[in-house]
């Protein structure tokens, strides 16, 4: 494996010596952690190249010239180059819903028993941001659900800072019943709307 | 999958998590290999798990050296050793419809994950190399650039 990698680290030295691109600048597009793939052009005062497909690749040499024409990097190339970059990248975030009974603050027992998964996940993240934001359903006026779900997220803070969690790193937001998980007419009932959402960086 | 991502999205909307933070600060560094520092004005300040980012820092990474930064809006960029990457402008406000994000990737090796500022507001982000611009749509990038 490691003489492998010094050969790959060995080539691609060597072409890019050959290739003279001891001054260029490569851009490579690759997918999402959620395997998604977007788009991103480059461009130079002379002219641009779309790159809209997984490992997409061009290189920049000059600012008065056009980026070369668009290729696809292998595996080994982004691994060998990328590597110290792709091992240091920060995790996405954990997000956990955590749901209520309908007009009270109380957990249903599903969420109230997966509290202790989300003080183990910011305890084995050593969490940097912990994101709390509180919600309802559309049942209810507008007044009664800001309170609640001020009162909703309030709770899961405390919760959390009674086992320990350093305040410092805890954000509190709440939402009333205008940010639903699953859009409903007023007046419906949605469980899954009934909600504290906890997102852990 | 899907509900958890679009309730994040709708977690961000409407109050910012930067309310933990002072005014100023528009992301931490959240992994660190080595050493790095951030320039900010004249001063050169020792990067470690947990530091601050202002608008205007520069982050450079020794050798060896590797950081990875995520901001407010979930943008997150890590960079290799020997890089240097200067946040230029950074607005993330919601509530008020402020979007923007322009950082330089000076030398060295990078990825770039776009967050919501990329996902919201796309016509707002610029990303810079030298000697030529790149326009993003909600996408991650691998970018080397050589002095």
């Amino acid at each position: 494996m490691r003489t492998r990698f010094s050969l790959l680290l060995a080539a691609s030295f060597a072409l890019c010596v050959i290739a003279g691109c001891a001054s260029s600048h490569t851009v490579v597009l690759v997918p999402d952690p959620n395997g998604q793939i977007g788009k991103a052009e480059v461009i130079t005062s002379a002219g641009k190249q779309l790159l809209d497909k997984p490992n997409d690749m061009t290189r920049v040499s000059d600012s008065s010239a056009v980026p070369a024409p668009v290729t696809t990097a292998s595996p080994d190339y982004i691994a060998v180059t990328f590597a110290d970059v792709l091992a240091i990248e920060p995790l996405p975030a954990d997000t956990f819903c955590l749901f209520f009974q309908s007009g009270s603050l109380k957990l249903t027992e599903e969420s109230q028993k997966a509290i202790p998964t989300v003080l183990e996940t910011i305890k084995r993240r050593g969490a940097l941001t912990i994101a709390i934001s509180g919600h309802t359903d559309a049942v209810g006026s507008a007044k009664m659900n800001d309170k609640l779900s001020y009162e909703r997220a309030g709770l899961i803070q405390e919760l959390l800072l009674q086992q320990g969690v350093d305040p410092q790193r805890v954000t509190v937001s709440s939402h009333g019943k205008g940010n639903p998980l699953v859009p409903r007419p007023d007046g419906v009932a949605e469980p899954r709307n009934r909600r504290v959402e906890v997102v852990i960086r | 999958m899907k509900t958890t991502t679009f309730g994040l999205l709708l977690s961000f909307l409407i109050i910012p998590p930067a309310t933990v933070f002072a005014v100023d600060t528009i992301g931490q560094v959240h992994t660190l290999k080595g050493t790095a520092a951030i320039l900010r004005g004249t001063d050169t300040l020792t990067a470690s798990v947990g530091t601050t980012l202002h608008r205007g820092d520069r982050v450079r990474t020794g050798k060896p050296g590797a950081v990875g930064i995520v901001l407010t809006d979930d943008t997150t960029i890590s960079l290799g050793p020997n890089s240097e990457l200067a946040l230029k402008e950074y607005a993330f406000n919601p509530k008020e419809g402020k979007f923007q994000l322009a950082a330089r990737m000076m030398k060295g090796s990078f990825a770039y994950l776009s967050g919501l500022i990329g996902k919201l507001a796309p016509d707002t982000v610029q990303l810079a190399i030298p000697d030529a611009t790149i326009a993003v749509r909600g996408t991650k990038l691998l970018v080397e650039v050589h002095e």
